[in-house]
């Protein structure tokens, strides 16, 4: 019998419409060229309205002004929570969100779908939160001996308090050049690489502009960027790793990988993301370091489903450093998985396994127990 | 039932020629698809309908035809209303009701018309040109006959004779008595060898074909099941192609001694070629990959070291041949070895692309039981993580459609790791054959061809090398 799988999609979120193309394309697609899967698309727009409907699986209707229409006529999505999660009357097995940044990928729509008691694809409420939040993700990998580079970190309200005071702070603290970062945002929006005190003092105010939290990291010398992705829960697996290619003193900045399409480089592949290496050619013993850091990376952090971890090798001192995990990878990654010899309907089949899996050992323990104590009352 | 109304759409018209377009123009299998469909809406699935002249005449025509069914209608209707006379009410209604089959029968009458009075004429003037033409070239005659492997037969002895001799060959699917009188008809007079394809529906087609070029040397491919529907019987299709045997000299007829077929039908004299060599030129050192297929063919101190495009053992038999002929006809071994270098992979016939690092072959044009059969054998030999087959299966092989196809199972059973078949009338018995050779891979029934071919890259990925065989019209089912 065909499971039935929520898709869920879209939200509240700068990176609404990834995530769009992430569903379609990379999740709602391969479920049901697998024809194991009934699929039901959730889509939450922009003002936050839960819609469903056929069309929503076509790519298409985004790209006309089919959506408004559709998006005025439907009637809200009717939720209902009866130890499971029912959504329009049909009973929901697996859920699998496809959601990236705010709400979906920081851990919001996950504790909403563990409350439920539904199997969830990708990584767990907690971990996710984690996984967002750069200084978390950093603080844990440092608590586990998995190196990364100096940062510092500052909230809004301590730099609207004291703009000037705390960007010394944080520039006294860090060697230039720096980068600085919105906390718990994805896809590389609102960063900023600065090698002054006033780039510094600008870049904070913009980061500040996207996010709560603002991390500021010194830049590792001599750099390569890779990422590796890695699916699984207990015994977790990696892809290949590859390297995104950009130009010298650049970096891999929301609009190279996705609106310029990574700028075309002699001899890269064409990948989901832009062009890349894949895989990575790394001198000496880096490919299989990376591998390994990643990997320690995606069990400190307690992730699984799948996730995306994004490191800084220094060629010259050949160290491998965590920069930040994605715990929802655009597009799932499927191009590296696909030239690692996992085709999308095998990964998303995959992905599915590991959530009832995951949900099966959660459901294991006991999180509640018989007492007498309200009797005495 | 549900779907009647389908057949008063404006695009009813359309629908109707393109299926006649789809089947050929031939009557019956025009109107059995006719006969069988429910939903005009959905028969224009995998190509667009091509407006050629005279299907834009059929256009108008049947435009003009359903106006004036229309307005009969309308008129006999409002005519009956107005003189409160349910007769003529009914009339209409009845009209109305079969106006459809008015158009998908009555269709066939100016194209029947158009055959009789003009195409047939202008065919036979055009037939009778080329005769006189054929008559009086200097150039040697080649034909390729065969139930199968006729355009990879024709293509290698066009690149190997071509590397030495002035050369033609009947370009595309040109092998009906027209087709190949529209070749001679554009031919320059210089030519030194000429080679025609010749094509096989029915019964006894070969010979006029065969008259017609009055061929000097005659290869046969293979004899199978293909267009069994038509030839009825086995024994006529081997005597339809063997016929070519009486044109040429036995020494000069080249048999294709892999198929059992030819070998159980063929008379005395013709020399049998294979993958071991053909008379006293031997093959050795033989060995195909992805990439092409390479061999050593020698007869005592002579020796040609072949190397191709084309993929898979089963080629090396009428490379073979293709190369004997040369030599018979006086090309040297370097310029046959150069011939041999420039033979590709030909478009939707074991042609092997990389696609998203899975290795694809593209055997699309393929509809026989021996191309499925040596298509399998390659892809058993290849070290590969995933074997994928798919296939909607054959078609047109008559009282043998069951027999073909659970013997298509069993050798799938046997070379593949994952089959994908299009669901469909033989589905059943490739499955009954899988069944049989307890076949413990993945098996996937794809309703919707188009479907997976265009989201091919979600199945496959790098390691995987996927065979891809033969691809129904829409006209079948």
């Amino acid at each position: 019998m065909k499971k039935t799988v929520a898709v869920f999609f879209g939200g509240q979120s700068t990176e609404h419409d990834i995530s769009i193309m992430t569903a379609v394309g990379s999740v709602i697609k391969p479920l049901e060229l697998s024809k194991k899967y009934i699929v039901i698309p959730v889509y939450i727009t922009k003002k936050n309205k839960w819609v469903t409907g056929t069309a929503l699986k076509d790519i298409k209707t985004y790209q006309s002004a089919k959506i408004d229409e559709l998006i005025q006529k439907s009637k809200p999505v009717q939720v209902t929570f009866d130890n499971g999660l029912t959504i329009n009357k049909q009973k929901i097995d697996v859920a699998f969100p496809a959601m990236h940044g705010s709400y979906g990928e920081d851990g919001s729509l996950m504790g909403l779908l563990r409350m439920a008691n539904v199997p969830f694809v990708g990584s767990d409420m907690d971990a996710s939160v984690i996984a967002m939040d750069k200084v978390l993700s950093k603080q844990v990998a440092e608590a586990n001996g998995i190196p990364t580079s100096k940062f510092a970190f500052l909230s809004r309200d301590e730099f609207a308090a004291d703009p000037k005071g705390q960007t010394k702070r944080v520039a006294k603290a860090l060697v230039y050049p720096l980068f600085v970062k919105p906390a718990h945002l994805g896809s590389s929006i609102g960063i900023t690489r600065v090698t002054t005190l006033d780039e510094l003092y600008n870049a904070i105010e913009v980061a500040a502009f996207y996010d709560e939290k603002i991390i500021v990291e010194e830049a590792v010398n001599n750099l390569i960027e890779v990422t590796v992705p890695i699916i699984g829960n207990e015994e977790p697996r990696a892809a290949l790793v590859e390297r995104p290619l950009v130009t010298a003193g650049d970096f891999f900045d929301f609009e190279t990988k996705y609106i310029n399409g990574g700028g075309k480089k002699s001899g890269a592949k064409s990948g989901a993301q832009g062009y890349s290496e894949l895989p990575a050619t790394l001198p000496g013993k880096l490919y299989d370091e990376s591998v390994g850091v990643a990997l320690k990376v995606y069990k400190a952090i307690g992730l699984s489903g799948i996730a995306r971890v994004d490191l800084l090798i220094d060629e010259k001192a050949k160290k491998v450093y965590f920069n930040e995990v994605n715990p929802l990878p655009g597009d799932l990654y499927r191009h590296n998985w696909r030239a690692a010899g996992v085709p999308s309907v095998m990964l998303v089949d995959e992905l599915v396994r590991y959530a009832e899996e995951r949900f099966a050992t959660r459901n294991a323990l006991q999180t509640t127990f018989d007492s007498s104590f309200l009797r005495q009352f | 039932m549900k779907y009647y109304f389908s057949r008063y759409f404006l695009s009813y018209p359309r629908v109707l020629l393109y299926m006649l377009q789809d089947t050929e123009y031939k009557l019956v299998p025009y109107l059995d698809w006719v006969h069988r469909t429910d939903d005009f809406r959905l028969v224009i699935k995998r190509r667009k309908l091509v407006l050629t002249k005279k299907v834009r005449l059929l256009l108008v025509t049947l435009r003009l035809i359903s106006f004036a069914l229309f307005v009969s209608v309308t008129a006999t209707i409002i005519y009956g209303i107005a003189t409160q006379n349910g007769w003529w009410i009914a009339g209409g209604v009845v009209l109305a009701l079969v106006a459809p089959f008015v158009l998908s029968h009555g269709l066939l009458l100016p194209l029947y018309i158009g055959y009789i009075l003009i195409q047939k004429p202008q065919e036979r003037r055009i037939i009778r040109k080329a005769r006189k033409v054929l008559n009086e070239h200097q150039g040697v005659r080649i034909v390729v006959a065969g139930s199968y492997g006729k355009t990879t037969a024709k293509e290698t002895l066009l690149s190997v004779i071509g590397a030495g001799m002035k050369t033609a060959a009947t370009p595309g699917n040109m092998n009906t008595a027209i087709g190949i009188s529209r070749f001679a008809m554009k031919l320059k007079g210089d030519e030194e060898v000429l080679i025609f394809e010749l094509g096989e529906e029915r019964e006894d087609d070969i010979r006029p074909l065969a008259e017609l070029v009055q061929p000097d040397i005659a290869l046969v491919t293979g004899i199978n099941e293909s267009h069994l529907v038509n030839f009825k019987s086995l024994n006529r299709t081997a005597a339809t192609i063997l016929a070519v045997a009486d044109f040429v000299k036995p020494e000069d007829l080249y048999l294709n001694g892999e198929s059992s077929l030819v070998r159980k039908y063929k008379q005395s004299g013709g020399q049998l070629f294979s993958q071991k060599g053909v008379g006293s030129w031997k093959v050795t050192n033989a060995s195909t990959a992805m990439t092409g297929t390479k061999f050593t063919l020698s007869k005592g101190e002579q020796k040609i070291r072949a190397s191709t495009g084309l993929i898979g053992l089963h080629t090396v038999g009428v490379t073979v041949a293709a190369a004997v002929i040369a030599i018979k006809l006086g090309v040297s071994t370097k310029k046959i070895e150069e011939g041999l270098k420039n033979v590709k992979a030909f478009e939707h016939r074991m042609e092997p692309r990389l696609f998203h690092g899975a290795w694809l072959i593209d055997d699309t044009y393929n509809g026989n039981s021996d191309g499925v059969k040596a298509g399998l054998e390659f892809l058993k030999e290849q070290k590969a993580k995933r074997r994928i087959y798919v296939t909607p299966g054959l078609v047109e092989q008559g009282d043998k459609t069951q027999e073909v196809h659970e013997k298509i199972g069993e050798q799938i059973a046997t070379s593949a790791d994952v089959v994908v078949l299009m669901n469909n009338s033989v589905t059943g018995y490739i499955m009954n054959g899988l069944d049989r050779k307890k076949f413990e891979g993945q098996l996937i029934i794809e309703d919707d061809p188009l479907f997976f071919y265009t989201n091919l890259d979600q199945f496959v990925a790098a390691g995987d090398v996927v065979l891809m065989q033969n691809d129904w019209t829409d006209n079948y089912r």
